[in-house]
């Protein structure tokens, strides 16, 4: 039994503006030990879902419409609150993009650290102070046991994000979400962090869901990829499966517009037109309005199904476009049709 | 660090490249204490940078934050004036004009910024704007001809002419930058300083942003210096790269010099750090791991200033003298450190 097991995870806004579709049936299934990426770009659901998961959707506007998700036998979304309450910081913990903000400017770190530990378990402040002090050690912060007693804004925002994962290791959870963990840190201090969560993953046998749009981070890290647009499952897979041989356009496309350092001289690929706006849902396939793809028939309406292709990877296999295409001729094709490389843009945001 | 005999700066010469910067330092100080008197310190943001941009290149500048690249842009149009060293534009010295002399200069030169959000004025329509920008260049363009410049202004970044009576919060983040693209292409500008055009805007519209930027400057026969912190990027877009550590560059070269044979340890270490979306590559790769964050430009190390984040130990020399800025390979330029810079040189120098 996987430790964590959604399934058509449904979150929607009731804005002034309408419905907005954050989440629109994402399933996933995550192993002990295991990582799972979600990749996507901004709006294309990926926090959202994780927010989902621990309840942490505003509410309203936000509501879960339907969907399960079965942690360890228990469906997350049918909890009482006090019994989420045992779960979230024990079981579960989520680190977030800016640890500036997600920590207590007021309070010394080492209050923050033994507050997790001391709301689920009965431990006396020394042992709590001791523990908290390891836990510090051991991502990585040099004289722990003298800077525990600090403020947040004593520490750089590297050593910030090294002291939000102590904190949500401190209990140590079955289940690790990292929102976006390293996008407000530099290279050469994420590639630090990325190693820290690595090895305290093999440490405890933590479960990590990886949330990024960062394509490398992915590749380096994550053992199974989901991958999102439009609150819509895209594709899902092992690293393998959906680096070398992604099957859905926005995969593809989304590979090839990312310059590498390997790229050179050659124009980068453009998905044309713009990320989608939520409010105006698609009815079918969330990418279908930017799809390179040649259609062969009117796609209004339906849904695609997800199809598995063996060994766990799964496509929403949109029956409109012949994707089975190598990618190269149908950008190359898509670039002929587009007489212009930058086609003028006629929607606007709003 | 001194230059060839008869040449003004260290690097390039200023009566042929459009733009070059001769050991520029900028510090900000930051005053005392009012009851001690005692100095709060000087923060050193650019550090004795010296630097030539050629007419029609696009120069990438790569760093990590608080490394002085946004510092040194704004020392480059004199927005903020340097404490020492020269900087010459088209051969006039920016560094020995007054104010008003600079102001003038200053329409050869424009910026365009990392947030399209903040850089444009939200009470303005797209068309104010780019007038307003056109008129710098051409005070006496008004009415229909106006309106035609600013129409084909947007035609040539990709937007919809019948648009431009909208006002920026009406397009999207991408849409924006194309305007503020538009905006500094008005005055007609021999060099565009880009400062982080892409970091703020999604991965499928950052390539619409970086083609489009590209083509510009060959199709209109601009310079332009490209600043970011992501290496791939800067690799993509650029003819050459500077490499900036704490308020110096380190290494200066071509996109392929840099990329494929660079020589400084940091610049190694900057490449090794970034994540490439390959899964086999990234598991086989070693990497080479810097300890800690990026110093503090108030307090900065003394000699190298690589050297408490450089895994290979430095002696007690360089840890004290500055190492030279030197051309040790055909227009590849590096710190010369002994300890930062590879064995590869050594070996390629008798030849």
């Amino acid at each position: 039994m996987p430790l964590l097991d959604v399934n058509d995870l449904t979150t929607h806004f009731h804005t002034r503006d309408g419905v907005v579709r954050a989440v629109d049936g994402v399933s996933f299934h995550l192993d002990r030990g295991e990582t799972l990426g979600i990749v996507g770009e901004s709006g294309s659901g990926k926090s959202v879902t994780c927010y989902s998961l621990l309840r942490l959707i505003p509410e309203p506007p936000g509501r879960i419409e339907r969907g399960t998700a079965m942690f360890d036998g228990q469906d997350l979304l049918q909890m009482s609150p006090a019994e989420l309450r045992r779960i979230r910081g024990r079981r579960i913990s989520m680190i977030f993009q800016d640890p500036m903000t997600s920590l207590n400017p007021f309070l010394r770190i080492s209050t923050q650290l033994i507050e997790a530990l001391q709301t689920h378990q009965d431990i006396s402040n020394k042992d709590a102070l001791k523990k908290a002090t390891a836990a510090l050690e051991e991502v990585g912060i040099p004289e722990a046991s003298k800077r525990v007693t600090g403020y947040p804004h004593e520490f750089s925002g590297g050593m910030r994000q090294r002291v939000m994962i102590a904190m949500a290791l401190i209990t140590e959870p079955d289940l690790l979400i990292a929102d976006e963990p390293t996008t407000a840190l530099d290279v050469t201090v994420q590639a630090q962090i990325l190693d820290i969560i690595k090895q305290r993953q093999n440490d405890l046998g933590t479960a990590v869901i990886l949330v990024t749009h960062d394509l490398g981070v992915v590749a380096g890290t994550c053992d199974r990829v989901l991958v999102m647009y439009g609150g819509q499952e895209m594709e899902s897979g092992t690293a393998e499966q959906i680096f070398y041989a992604p099957r859905h356009p926005y995969t593809r496309a989304l590979q090839k517009t990312i310059p590498s350092l390997q790229t050179k001289g050659q124009e980068l690929y453009t998905i044309p037109g713009l990320p989608p706006d939520a409010s105006k849902p698609a009815t079918g396939c969330a990418f279908f309005p930017r799809c390179p793809y040649p259609k062969n028939r009117d796609p209004m309406g339906e849904r695609p199904d997800l199809v598995d292709l063996g060994e766990g990877h799964c496509w929403a296999a949109c029956g409109y476009c012949d994707s089975s295409a190598p990618i190269e001729s149908v950008l190359a094709k898509a670039d002929e049709a587009i007489v212009d490389p930058l086609p003028v843009e006629v929607e606007t945001a709003r | 660090m001194s230059g060839a005999e008869g040449s003004l700066a260290v690097v390039g010469d200023p009566r042929e490249d459009l733009l070059v910067l001769d050991d520029v330092h900028t510090h900000f100080d930051l005053g005392r204490n009012f009851l001690s008197r005692e100095s709060k310190g000087v923060v050193k943001a650019v550090d004795g940078v010296s630097l030539a941009v050629k007419e029609g290149e696009i120069l990438g500048l790569v760093g990590e934050s608080g490394c002085g690249k946004s510092t040194l842009s704004r020392t480059i149009i004199q927005l903020i004036r340097p404490t020492s060293g020269r900087v010459w534009f088209k051969g006039h010295e920016l560094t020995a004009m007054n104010d008003a002399e600079v102001r003038r200069e200053r329409i050869d030169f424009q910026m365009i910024f990392q947030d399209p959000y903040a850089s444009l004025n939200p009470r303005m329509t797209v068309l104010d704007t780019l007038a307003e920008a056109v008129r710098t260049r051409h005070p006496d363009l008004k009415g229909d001809a106006l309106r035609r410049r600013v129409a084909e202004l947007l035609r040539t970044v990709g937007l919809n002419p019948a648009h431009m009576k909208r006002y920026p919060h009406e397009f999207s983040g991408g849409q924006r930058q194309r305007v503020a693209i538009a905006r500094a292409l008005a005055p007609e500008p021999k060099l565009i300083i880009a400062d982080e055009p892409v970091s703020a805007l999604d991965v499928s519209i950052q390539s619409q942003i970086l083609n489009l930027l590209k083509r510009l400057v060959r199709e209109l026969g601009l310079t332009m210096i490209f600043i970011s912190h992501d290496l791939s990027v800067v690799r993509y877009i650029s003819d050459r790269i500077a490499v900036m550590y704490l308020g110096r560059i380190i290494e200066l070269g071509s996109a392929e010099d840099i990329i494929d044979h660079p020589l400084h340890l940091y610049t190694k270490a900057l490449m090794s750090a970034i994540p490439e979306p390959n899964p086999r590559a990234e598991r086989a790769r070693e990497r080479i791991v810097l300890s800690g964050d990026p110093p503090s430009p108030l307090d900065p190390p003394s000699g190298c200033n690589f050297w408490p984040r450089s895994p290979v130990p430095h002696d007690d020399r360089m840890k004290q003298v500055e190492p030279p800025f030197e051309e040790v390979l055909p227009n590849h330029w590096v710190a010369a450190c002994p300890f930062c810079v590879s064995e590869r040189v050594k070996a390629v120098e008798p030849a």
